[in-house]
């Protein structure tokens, strides 16, 4: 098999010369460059795994693998089923359900839902145990909306140095929705919290082949039932103004708008108000971070058992370039748009700074439309490379309780709250054969 | 005369259309396909439906993959993929041999995995083999 390179047929260069006229300072274009421009052949696959260095790409390095209600995304696992959203989706603030991230704990996860037998129960220390089906849901309560964004609590994990085992991903873990739904207040008090009551449980219709007890059996997460986040958390049955597809939980969810989607119960079944806390392994031990500021810590710690952890909860603030992603030249002189997304779990993101230098000068973005404190904020910004070269592109979000994205990485044993500076090189190539 | 300001005018073309070649040579390249067969996903028709109360999506597609060739092969496959695909294994980093081992104790303790002494260590030996920095191949 011969490949060809440059061949330019006569048919084509008679055909291309009225267009492209005679402009001689274009001929300066080497026959090397030439080679580089169309590389199909030479394309070079991603590795089929990173590491023990940081994974250097956006995203994970999992095949594209299509699965039920789902655009072609990047496969973690398929069994229980975990599968990235590709870095090109974020380019709008509300990801769309089809490429909406997929994290599953359990193997046996729901493949059908029979609504006729669905009851999403609310149990426990309650003065009323209640059974709501989906209709009692859509009709007996008035719909409540919220933008919010969920983030897996290991997103990003393959940026830690050292690497700790895990889901390996990149930054697509995470999406942002318009929820819709019922209150989960309005369904606590239709059934009547008993006082006394401690924390409230959240179970899905997933469970595991491990043995009864054991975290491979059954997935559980509770929260206070004084946390104030629970004020604004949603049972939705709408996401975007869909049902959820079945990877994302349908036919109900919990959302617990600015807190990591661990405490996001999928297919949600049950709604349990407990007297005592919760020591369920999915409490007890893992979904915990140091209590240490920013959750890091250092292996060397942790192995000394110097370490007090607590359960993870909210979302520091991050920002992400979404475009350019390097994955072409710009032209220098050429004005492009930087562009992307930004979101704290702690309120809304009130600054975005951009930085062509890695990050020695700041220029504040542009902010777009405000969705409300717990939604990607989007934010874009005019940038023009004046001369050729590589330049390292770096975001920094603030929110509006002042949290700033810092430039120093995160460790902790679990791979959770990595929100370090993101940067990016974008190559900016002649425009002007070879003169500056 | 005549005959020769044609030969002229000719030569003249001639030149120009080699020159012109030349440039749009230097300009850009067209016409070039690699000869290596490009991945492609099969797409599925759109399911049909009843309007009951069942909401199916059908099955979840299986992407296994190869684990390395080597003792404790078989092991591995048939204990880990009790609770999940052994994709877990091949989408971790290289991992260091004492991590390993403390993943197999930790899906034996904290995960209630069944798995015999003996076959535990065969595991964690065949991952210690495979899946460290120092032997992990692409």
């Amino acid at each position: 098999m011969e490949r060809k390179t440059h061949s330019v047929s006569r048919r084509n260069a008679l055909k291309f010369l009225g267009a492209a006229g005679s402009s001689l300072a274009l001929a300066n274009w080497t026959a090397g460059e030439r080679a580089l421009a169309h590389s199909t052949d030479g394309a070079k696959p991603l590795e089929t795994f990173t590491g023990p260095g940081a994974n250097p790409h956006w995203n994970s390095i999992g095949p594209y693998v299509v699965e039920p209600q789902k655009a072609p995304l990047i496969l973690l696992t398929d069994r229980p089923v975990q599968l990235e959203t590709p870095r090109h989706y974020f380019r709008t603030v509300f990801t769309p359900n089809q490429a909406f991230y997929v994290r599953w704990h359990l193997a046996e996860i729901p493949n059908a839902v029979d609504l006729a037998e669905w009851k999403l129960r609310v149990e426990g220390n309650v003065n009323k145990p209640m059974a709501f089906n989906l209709s009692d849901l859509l009709q007996k309560f008035q719909p409540a909306s919220v933008a919010a964004v969920n983030q897996c609590s290991g997103n990003s994990r393959s940026r830690l140095q050292p690497r700790v085992p895990g889901g390996q991903w990149g930054n697509g873990a995470m999406g942002n929705a318009m929820w819709t739904g019922v209150r989960l207040r309005e369904l606590l008090d239709a059934a009547g919290v008993k006082t006394g009551s401690l924390q409230v449980q959240f179970e899905g219709l997933d469970t595991g082949a491990g043995p009864k007890g054991f975290g491979s059996n059954r997935f559980m997460k509770s929260l206070d039932l004084t946390n104030t986040a629970l004020d604004e958390t949603v049972v939705a049955y709408l996401m975007n103004g869909e049902p959820l597809p079945i990877l994302n939980g349908f036919p109900v969810r919990l959302v617990v708008p600015g807190y990591f989607a661990t405490y996001w119960t999928k297919s949600l079944c049950c709604i349990r108000i407990l007297e005592a806390p919760d020591d369920n392994f999915w409490m007890k031990t893992a979904y915990r971070i140091p209590d240490t500021p920013r959750g890091t810590t250092t292996p060397e710690d942790v192995k000394a058992g110097k370490v007090k952890t607590i359960p993870i909860e909210r979302m520091p603030v991050r920002s992400f370039l979404i475009s350019p992603d390097g994955s072409s030249k710009i032209p220098a002189g050429l004005g492009v748009t930087l562009g992307g997304i930004a979101f704290s779990g702690y309120g809304r993101v009130v600054k975005v700074e951009v930085s062509d230098d890695g990050g020695s000068h700041w220029k504040a973005a542009e902010l777009g439309e405000d969705h409300g404190a717990y939604s990607f904020r989007s934010w874009q910004a005019a940038w023009t490379p004046k001369a050729p070269g590589k330049y390292v592109i770096a975001t920094r979000a603030t929110d509006e309780k002042g949290n700033v994205q810092p430039d120093e990485p995160v460790w902790n044993a679990g791979g959770y709250l990595w929100n370090r500076i993101e940067k990016q090189e974008l190559v900016a190539g002649n425009a002007n054969g070879g003169a500056q | 005369m005549i005959k020769e300001r044609w030969k002229l005018a000719l030569l003249l073309v001639a030149a120009a259309t080699v020159l012109a070649g030349g440039i749009v040579y230097a300009q850009m390249r067209s016409g070039s396909y690699g000869s290596r067969n490009g991945e492609s996903i099969a797409r599925e028709a759109a399911p049909e439906f009843g309007v009951d109360g069942k909401y199916d999506a059908g099955s979840y597609p299986s992407f296994t993959p190869e684990l390395a060739e080597g003792d404790g092969k078989q092991e591995a496959q048939s204990f880990c993929a009790t609770c999940h695909s052994t994709r877990y294994i091949v989408m971790q980093p290289p991992l260091p041999a004492a991590t390993w081992e403390a993943e197999v104790i930790k899906m034996i303790k904290t995960y209630g995995a069944p798995i015999p002494e003996a076959t535990a260590k065969k595991i964690t030996a065949y991952l210690q083999a495979h899946y460290t920095p120092e032997n992990r191949k692409q």
